[in-house]
């Protein structure tokens, strides 16, 4: 998969708990976040995805699984 | 002073009140020295899963630069108030200020909803009365009711206004 070009140094400001459509792009069908080695994000990039999934998901803006009833 | 951003899901029953709370924390807020940089309604949301049986909460941001003390005091509020089912409180590294994301998609649900007001009380009153309960039951927030319910009334005397004319020039 490409990798994102476009990042700064000091962490992509589009990367947030409340941009729901960026992060859905970051899960699976699911809900499990996607692995770096999936997505193509860079270390340092898929941490912070990975942190603001869970803030979103704390907040239920995103879903744990597909499973809830 | 740190930044810091909080938000709060409340319970949708109490959602009328939720225009006071986020009067009554920013003033405890800014009697406490500290600065409100940012405070949005983010109006009713479809929660991702239910918590604690509820389907839909509303959410409160707020962007702030405050103490350490005072932050404390405000968590200790929310904890108090049986209204807010859950919060969350993260450092930020600035101000931030603008509307966010999901703001910005609160605001473009008003418009939309105004709009299909608009295009209801155009269409003959019987339909209108039809869909009200409907927009009840999709849990739109109370301040929109009353929006629209004031838009129809002003539009029914309007489209009147506009036919005693009409009569008035033939």
């Amino acid at each position: 998969m490409s990798k994102d070009s476009k990042n700064t140094s000091s962490g992509d400001p589009e990367i947030d708990y409340k941009n729901l459509d960026k992060l859905r792009q970051y899960i699976g069908e699911t809900g499990k976040i996607l692995p770096g080695r999936i997505s193509g994000a860079s270390a340092s990039q898929q941490r912070r995805i990975t942190t603001e999934i869970k803030r979103a998901r704390y907040l239920a803006l995103l879903p744990y699984t597909d499973q809830h009833r | 002073m740190r930044h810091y951003e909080i938000v709060l899901l409340v319970h949708p029953d109490q959602s009328d009140q939720v225009p006071g709370m986020i009067e009554r924390y920013g003033a405890t807020i800014e009697k406490a020295n500290g600065i409100v940089h940012r405070s949005e309604d983010l109006g009713r949301r479809q929660l991702a899963f239910p918590i604690s049986k509820i389907h839909k909460a509303h959410y409160i941001l707020f962007n702030v630069e405050v103490e350490q003390d005072v932050l404390d005091e405000l968590e200790s509020a929310f904890r108090f108030n049986d209204a807010v089912i859950r919060t969350m409180v993260i450092r930020r590294k600035g101000v931030i200020t603008g509307n966010s994301l999901l703001y910005e998609e609160e605001l473009r649900d008003k418009e939309k909803d105004r709009e299909r007001d608009r295009l209801a009380g155009k269409s003959s009153e019987k339909k209108t009365d039809g869909e009200e309960p409907k927009e009840e039951a999709k849990d739109e927030s109370g301040s929109d009711q009353s929006e629209s319910k004031a838009e129809e009334s002003d539009e029914a005397q309007e489209s009147r206004e506009s036919k005693e004319g009409d009569e008035g020039s033939e």
